[in-house]
């Protein structure tokens, strides 16, 4: 009898065959690895491994017992959309023809169900640490200076939070002798530094304002393939570690409500296509950190941002998809670049476009069912700016993701400026798929409310609702078309928070390279010319003293004696004939001896008394 | 031009349908608003249209004014 299986040990292990399989065989192999997953995380719902919540696997480590297996609703939920977001993204990267790309994929998923199914710090750890290092192979792949460089930086990134993370787990165990994976103790002073140090690990990974600027530098530079799977994973199993380790805590709030405002506003100003789709993920990204902030005045928050995770996941993957394809065909991603495109790639349009409505939040699409949640907590526990906030990001989202993009992609333009035809089969189904499960959680949340753990109550298609978001998204459109003209893209680059490593950081090396390497420079020039005052004095030390007191005997001199020019004279006659090179010059051997007999010499000393000079 | 005058003409009809629904929600439907702004009607219409002509000329002019850097910025500083 199996106790369990661990649904990311599935794709971690199943990895181990890809480069073994080759053609037709490969790319079934590669969507059976979900498929089985799927099929596991539906067994353990149905308590074939045993009754909800259970917690198994433990194995034990050092004096610590790991928990590899705690299944209960909430890591059920994010497995599942785990697992289909992985078979959809593997179907759009079935083309790829890098084995390592899909390795580097699976190992991703594999250790993101891994984070989702821990139970204990030390394997949260383990697991955060492999989905930084796998994903950043994503990046790499690119194969392309930029994608280089920005992996450079993105892993520089985790590594800080992954520090910080560790920081936090080893003061935590310190503190309470557990390494058990629960809610934090949250509050103000010293004794919380541990919670400090995990919030902060927590955040970067969720692209929090300001630790999100690695999300934006890397995963624009990313594959095509990478970066829609780099969009779904790392940012939402940390709203899943966030709602575990800091449920209700205020500043999520505040932090979660300027992070969605903010990502709008830099992806107004991004001109290439996916650096704008990733600074509305990290809009989104606020969206969850906010619910997960309001969890303390009503779960309808907890479920909401489980919800929107859900469907962010689904849409996001599906807008990535989507620009994806664009630069696939096009080669291209830069709005200034790009233009006219609805006569060759209509398709590709109007999938992008349910994605588009999907994260504006229109009524029959994803978005709406799981945004409003949130809201609508904020109106519940009366915080009137950061509501005004969230649903003025909710504009942005539309005026960015839904008009901005498609229409200086796919419009814009009379004639299509580049050559392009729609992507091959699998990327068409692969958005397909995604597409009509964004429509489908849409028309039918019933779907994705019956899995939320927390089970509240909400009519998302209550009347109010659906009529004040249509007049919302409607007058965005009329804002949008009037100001069309403001909002043509330029060649340029936005700074963000990344300007303080990659400029700051820059300045440093160069402070290290230049003013710090000169001043030790110096330091070693003095002491270099101290010992060669030293040789020169051994080589005859007789004769140097005598140079040394004619020396100052003529600065002495000088004033008092119409004579001293003969004392120039001796001193020129002392210098030449000063040795310049060593007087005596011996074997080599002979140097070796004298070591030798001074090791001897001190055996001998300490056999008979003892440890000299102590 | 004809697609997009048949465009424009079904959005018009959107529009105002969404007001005229607005108007009805607020006058049948009991109101259970959290906000004082939740009792003017068509808030959402306008907040809409005031919010996205905000995000676009704050953001430009933060852009314009300091944020935004010629492509190689990175590579000459």
């Amino acid at each position: 009898m199996i106790e369990w299986i661990h649904p990311g040990l599935i794709f971690i292990f199943g990895t181990l065959l890809i480069p073994v399989l080759r053609g037709k065989w490969k790319k079934a192999y590669l969507l059976l690895l979900p498929i089985a997953a799927l099929i596991d995380l539906i067994l353990m719902s149905k308590g074939v491994f045993g009754a909800i919540p259970l917690s198994v696997w433990h194995i034990r480590f050092s004096e610590y017992v790991l928990t590899f297996g705690r299944v209960d609703e909430l890591s059920l939920v994010f497995g599942y959309i785990f697992v289909i977001a992985a078979f959809c993204m593997t179907l759009y990267a079935l083309h790829v023809k890098e084995d390592g790309h899909h390795i580097a994929a699976f190992l991703y998923v594999g250790s993101t169900l891994g984070v989702v199914f821990a139970g204990d710090l030390f394997s949260l750890y383990l697991f955060v640490e492999i989905m930084a290092w796998a994903s950043l192979f994503l990046i790499w792949y690119r194969k392309t200076r930029a994608s280089s460089e920005a992996g450079f930086r993105y892993i520089m990134v985790h590594i800080f939070g992954g520090v910080c993370m560790l920081a936090g787990i080893i003061l935590y165990v310190q503190n309470t002798g557990s390494i058990a994976f629960n809610a934090f103790d949250w509050g103000f002073g010293w004794s919380h530094l541990a919670s400090y140090f995990m919030l902060t690990g927590f955040l970067v990974n969720a692209a929090a304002f300001p630790l999100h600027a690695w999300l934006a530098d890397a995963y624009p530079e990313a594959t095509v393939a990478g970066t829609v799977f780099l969009s779904a994973f790392t940012t939402k199993s940390a709203i899943y570690m966030l709602l575990r380790g800091f449920p209700g805590v205020e500043i999520l709030i505040w932090l979660g409500a300027i992070t969605a405002v903010y990502g709008i506003i830099f992806a107004l100003l991004a001109n290439d296509t996916r650096r704008l789709l990733a600074y509305a993920l990290i809009s989104q990204g606020g969206y969850m950190m906010a619910g997960v902030g309001m969890v303390s005045g009503t779960l309808l928050a907890a479920d909401g941002a489980i919800a929107h995770a859900v469907c962010c996941i689904l849409y996001m993957g599906l807008l990535f998809m989507a620009a994806g394809a664009v630069l696939e065909m096009t080669g291209r991603s830069k709005l200034t670049e790009l233009g006219g495109l609805y006569k060759r790639m209509p398709a590709t349009f109007w999938l992008y476009m349910v994605g588009a409505f999907s994260i504006a939040g229109m009524p029959l699409f994803s978005g709406f069912i799981s945004k409003t949640m949130i809201i609508e907590s904020a109106a519940t526990m009366h915080l009137p700016v950061v509501w005004l906030m969230l649903e003025g990001a909710s504009i942005g989202a539309f005026l960015i993701a839904g008009l901005k993009l498609p229409y200086l992609t796919w419009f814009g333009k009379k004639e299509p400026v580049v050559e392009a035809r729609e992507p091959p089969w699998n990327m068409l189904a692969a958005m397909g798929i995604t597409a009509f499960l964004c429509v489908f959680i849409g028309v039918y949340p019933q779907a994705l409310y019956g899995i939320l753990p927390y089970s509240v109550e909400y009519a998302p298609y209550a009347v109010g609702h659906v009529v004040a978001m249509s007049q919302l998204l409607l007058f965005t459109f009329l804002g949008f078309w009037l100001l069309r003209g403001m909002l043509h893209a330029t060649p340029t680059i936005t700074l963000d928070t990344d300007w303080f490593y990659r400029i700051a950081g820059k300045k440093f090396i160069w402070f290290c390279e230049k003013p710090l390497l000169d001043f030790a420079d110096s330091i070693d020039k003095v002491l270099k010319d101290i010992a060669n005052s030293f040789v020169w004095f051994s080589r005859n030390p007789t004769a140097a003293s005598r140079i040394m007191v004619l020396t100052i005997g003529a600065v002495i001199a000088r004033p008092f004696n119409p004579t001293y020019m003969r004392y120039e004279r001796d001193l020129e006659e002392l210098r030449r004939m000063y040795p310049n090179e060593s007087v005596h010059r011996v074997a080599i051997g002979t140097g070796v001896l004298l070591v030798l007999m001074f090791f001897t010499l001190y055996l001998i000393i300490y056999l008979t008394h003892g440890v000299l000079w102590v | 031009m004809e697609q997009e005058k048949y465009l424009f003409s079904i959005f018009y009809v959107c529009v105002a349908m969404s007001i005229l629904a607005g108007v009805l929600v607020h006058v049948f439907i009991p109101s259970h608003a959290a906000f004082i702004w939740q009792e003017i009607p068509g808030f959402s219409a306008i907040y809409g249209f005031v919010g996205c002509i905000l995000i676009i000329v704050l953001s430009k002019a933060v852009g314009h004014q300091w944020l935004q850097k010629e492509e190689g910025y990175y590579e000459k500083h």
